[in-house]
């Protein structure tokens, strides 16, 4: 639930033990009581930095608060990694760095600096070949809208990477962070089981 | 093989866009440099905004403008509410003026240069209010209970038929009880977004719709436009399931708010913003009850249901129009009321009439069968009927006994011990449970247009939507059938309300009504070929017997031509051909409201002649901790008859999909209320519970035959909203099997069953 105000910069995230960069609650102001100070006013002077993703390096300038989930829809067009909450709740976001999955939406863009992202425009080959994690969603119809199909197949592919893809009961398990509302869980567990044999283990 | 391509189950021709990450969701779309805005929603329920200090807002760096009722008022015009025959989700205006109606409403928009910047800007905008005591909903003081029939001046009437009072009191077994489902919301994965640009006076909306054009037309009645200077593209949408099938109060102030700065402006709502400037599923109570004779047979059926709604608007899902027709019964009386409450106003949620009613009706019935010392198959089957018992319109066709009995089969369900408490396996304790599904076959008016080009490529347009239902691939097959073309030689063009207008996709309509507009478009182009092959190597055959096959034209002697030749013959260079249809059974006034925009789909269970739909038998296995007393289900089963198969792939899923949806509607999901301030409580997806992949092991969906030729040219049932809707019976009564216990209430959660 939303209450007081969060004012963007500090306040309670510390409290609710979520990641750095949440939680953007929106503003629905405490009704019977005053309203609470307001933090001053600060300039934030936008930071340059470099993104590396999918073997490509990026420079940027950005408003620090900028999230690598803002970073890459908005500020360089890569819009596959999908918004689905911005609080770390559904895993629509997902994407790897370093090889390991993160929530992007959680992980400010600064903190990407110097390690390699990968998102889901960087893993089929130069010649259009799937992922074969991509190719099994496709081929077991993992998905229905699509929309939580990218942090599905990032997710998978570290689940793999991570050797918690051994049972079915465990893929269960380390997918349960990403969330898909048109229930295509049986589905996905089918096709990450297809998948993982012709995955290199990393 | 394309002929037969209609029953194929090729894989998604959207999907690999959609692994890639290639498909462009609403958000996705690239606008050249955007404003951003964020919303700012209310902190109380009822009463009125006081007072809005902008100034420490505005002094943040990038903000561009915000806009309040004090800037906005009479800016958005009345659409009309969409159950009415208009287009908005609410009558309520967006920023009209003071007052405020429901928690969550939208009070102001602020517009800055990035979205960080918009986000501080509404942090630091002050609201401040005058809150009057809200009425929540049930048992809250100043809720207003008004009789449906009342509320609709007229247009509703309680299905009814013979004297059920009279006949309970003097049926051999009676069954009584107090059902109630909860508040529930969609939660698309997608958040709800809008962006707007303008260029020289027309409008183009990207949002995710289920309703392009209505839309289109609801967005140019609020802003008093020609619809023809509005485009709504919306090519791909991250799950619906009723949430966006009507206009809602953000696309009006998006689109204001980008005539006011000359940019585009984007809008993406938080999670928690979507509780409140959407729709969702109302919470009902309903009390049902039975009477059979000795042998199971029902004599009399009473269900009543109150649902809850917003003040202004008299929304109702009233799926008693469904349960009166369940089962054979000679006397029937029902009763729908709604209860005005200070929230915002409900809508479609996935099966909106039939999963909370069914819900009552299929518990009811296993607390009958308990009652009779009867197998619960059997106690449907005693009462199965072809023809419905308010009218006694025949059902055209219906496999209700046909999917139990495969349901069964495959379950096990012989296996079971019927004695509550009989089944355990080391703490937990067994239970299983069915109950029957049914979802009506809708039918709304269509159009598209089919081009073969001389080559030999066809391209489909209509403004259907894909919700992840499978609409593309659909939609490619049947042309691919209809004019003997392999799959991938078929370009699907959709979401986008410059193409000719397709229905609503709700109602699990679509696939019937668009497939049979695009049916008539291919025949049409096939009847051009095959005139024009008189002077070719078809000569001498009569044109009715020559049919499109393997990229030929091709007369039943097996002389053939290919394609391209018997385009060459027939035009210049490629034929398009524009279809409209109106279904059988619908008002001849359908196309004229489609083109409008307007709701406008027909048949299902209300048909002046026939009764239409879809049925299923669903299956569960619960196991429930003795001791701790969690609910897990092991095994869901459903056997559904839903006419033709067009994508059993795409089908499959579909009603996969929906039988976890069921499950987490009977265990997980629900909205919580704060009763004193009537605010939502849990407005996020992490306690707001989401069925996720470790709830759900085993899913069977089975596939029972069925040919219905009288639904439509094509036999096709929707199904879409067919497998959530048994499920939260069948897992109650599975429930009642592990544990003795009966849960009328849902989510069935651990402190039921304590
Ligand atoms: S958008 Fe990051 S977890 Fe939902
Ligand atoms: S495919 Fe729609 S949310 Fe997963």
């Amino acid at each position: 639930m939303t209450s007081q105000p969060d004012e963007g910069g500090l306040g309670r995230r510390g409290l609710l033990g979520v990641g750095a960069a949440a939680p953007f609650l929106a503003p629905r102001q405490a009704a019977a009581q005053p309203a609470p100070p307001s933090l001053p006013l600060k300039e934030r002077p936008d930071m340059t930095l470099t993104l590396h993703i999918n073997g490509k390096a990026h420079p940027l300038t950005l408003d620090p608060r900028v999230t690598l989930l803002d970073a890459l829809r908005e500020h360089l067009a890569l819009t596959g990694a999908k918004k689905g909450c911005d609080q770390g709740q559904c895993g629509a976001c997902t994407v790897l760095l370093d090889g390991h999955r993160v929530l992007s939406c959680l992980t400010l863009a600064a903190m990407a600096e110097g390690k390699e992202v990968t998102t889901i425009e960087g893993l089929a080959g130069a010649d259009g070949a799937l992922h074969p994690m991509q190719q099994a969603f496709l081929d077991h119809d993992a998905f229905q809208c699509g929309y939580c199909t990218p942090g599905q197949i990032m997710s998978a592919i570290g689940c793999v990477q991570e050797g918690h893809a051994e049972k079915p009961e465990q893929i269960r398990e380390y997918m349960s962070g990403n969330l898909c509302r048109c229930a295509a869980y049986p589905n996905i567990v089918e096709a990450i089981q297809a998948a993982k044999p012709q995955m290199g283990r990393a | 093989m394309p002929e037969g391509m209609i029953g194929q189950s090729p894989v998604r021709v959207d999907g690999r866009a959609k692994v890639t990450g290639t498909a462009h969701y609403a958000s996705d779309m690239a606008v050249p440099n955007p404003a951003w805005a964020f919303l700012v929603t209310s902190a109380i329920a009822r009463g009125r905004v006081t007072e809005i200090n902008e100034a420490e807002a505005r002094q943040v760096s990038g903000v561009l403008d915000i806009l309040t009722h004090r800037n906005m008022r009479g800016e958005v015009q009345d659409a009309g509410f969409f159950a009415g025959g208009g287009y908005t989700s609410t009558t309520m205006r967006p920023l009209e003026d003071d007052r405020v109606h429901h928690d969550g409403e939208i009070v102001a928009m602020v517009l800055a240069e990035t979205y960080e910047q918009a986000r501080e800007g509404a942090y630091r905008l002050h609201v401040h209010y005058a809150e009057e005591n809200p009425a929540a909903g049930f048992d809250a003081e100043g809720a207003e209970l008004v009789s449906a029939k009342d509320a609709s001046k007229g247009s509703f009437e309680d299905p009814a038929v013979g004297d059920a009072d009279a006949a309970l009191a003097t049926a051999a077994v009676t069954v009584e009880a107090d059902y109630a489902t909860p508040t529930q919301h969609h939660n698309p994965i997608e958040l709800f977004t809008t962006t707007a640009s303008w260029e020289n006076g027309r409008l183009t909306i990207l949002e995710g719709s289920q309703y392009v054009h209505g839309l289109r037309n609801g967005i140019a009645a609020q802003l008093g436009m020609d619809p023809s200077l509005v485009r709504v593209e919306s090519p791909f949408i991250g799950g619906a399931f009723g949430s966006r099938g009507s206009l809602t109060q953000r696309t009006a102030l998006v689109a204001v708010a980008a005539r006011r700065l000359r940019r585009p402006v984007k809008l993406v709502a938080t999670r928690d913003q979507g509780f409140t400037i959407a729709t969702y599923r109302a919470e009902t109570r309903q009390h049902v009850k039975l009477g059979a004779d000795k042998d199971g047979k029902l004599v009399a059926l009473v269900h009543e249901g109150v649902e809850v709604t917003s003040r202004p608007d008299p929304y109702k899902v009233a799926g008693t129009q469904t349960t009166c027709r369940m089962y054979a019964c000679p006397n029937i009386r029902t009763k729908v009321s709604i209860l005005h409450a200070d929230r915002n106003t409900p809508g479609f949620m996935r099966s909106p009439p039939e999963v909370p009613y069914m819900f009552a009706l299929e518990s009811a019935m296993d607390e009958l069968a308990v009652k009779l010392g009867m197998d619960p198959i059997e106690l449907r089957r005693v009462n199965d009927t072809m023809h419905e018992p308010i009218k006694g319109l025949p059902y055209t066709s219906r496999s209700l006994m046909q999917c139990f009995d495969r349901g069964a089969e495959a379950f096990g369900w012989k296996q079971r011990n019927p004695e509550p408490r009989s089944m355990r396996d080391g703490d937990w304790l067994v239970g299983v449970g069915c109950a029957s599904t049914i979802y009506p076959t809708h039918l709304g008016a269509a159009t598209a247009r089919v081009t073969l080009t001389p080559n030999g490529h066809a391209r489909v347009q209509t403004a259907a939507h894909d919700i992840g239902t499978g609409t593309y691939t659909v939609v490619a097959q049947a042309a691919a059938e209809g004019l003997g073309l392999p799959l991938e030689k078929v370009v699907v063009e959709m979401g986008d309300s410059e193409l000719p207008p397709a229905p609503v996709s709700g109602g699990s309509n679509v696939t019937a009504s668009v497939c049979t507009v695009v049916m008539q478009a291919c025949e049409q182009i096939r009847a051009r070929l095959a005139a024009a092959a008189q002077d070719g190597p078809l000569k001498g055959r009569d044109p009715a017997t020559l049919r499109l096959v393997d990229g030929t034209l091709r007369a039943p002697d097996g002389t053939a031509e290919p394609i391209a030749d018997a385009m060459g013959r027939a035009s210049n260079g490629a034929i398009e051909i524009s279809a409209e249809n109106i279904p059988k059974g619908l008002p001849p006034d359908s196309l004229k409201k489609l083109y409008q925009g307007r709701q406008a789909l027909g048949a299902g269970l209300e048909g002046k002649e026939v009764a239409m739909a879809a049925f299923g038998a669903e299956f569960v296995e619960v196991r429930v901790h003795s001791r701790t007393a969690e609910v897990r289900v092991p095994r869901l089963l459903g056997a559904f008859a839903a006419g033709r198969i067009v994508n059993p792939r795409t089908a499959r899923s579909q009603l996969m999909g929906g039988l976890i949806w069921g499950m987490g509607g009977a265990l997980l999901e629900a909205t919580e209320i704060d009763q004193r301030r009537a605010r939502y409580v849990n407005d996020n997806i992490a306690e707001y519970l989401i069925a996720v992949n470790a709830d759900v092991p085993k899913v069977d969906v089975l596939f029972v035959e069925e040919e219905d030729r009288q639904v439509n040219p094509l036999g096709i049932k929707g199904l879409g909203e067919l497998g959530n809707v048994g499920t939260n019976a069948a897992i109650a009564n599975a429930v009642f099997h592990a544990t003795g216990k009966r849960v009328r209430e849902l989510p069935i959660r651990i402190e039921s069953l304590l």
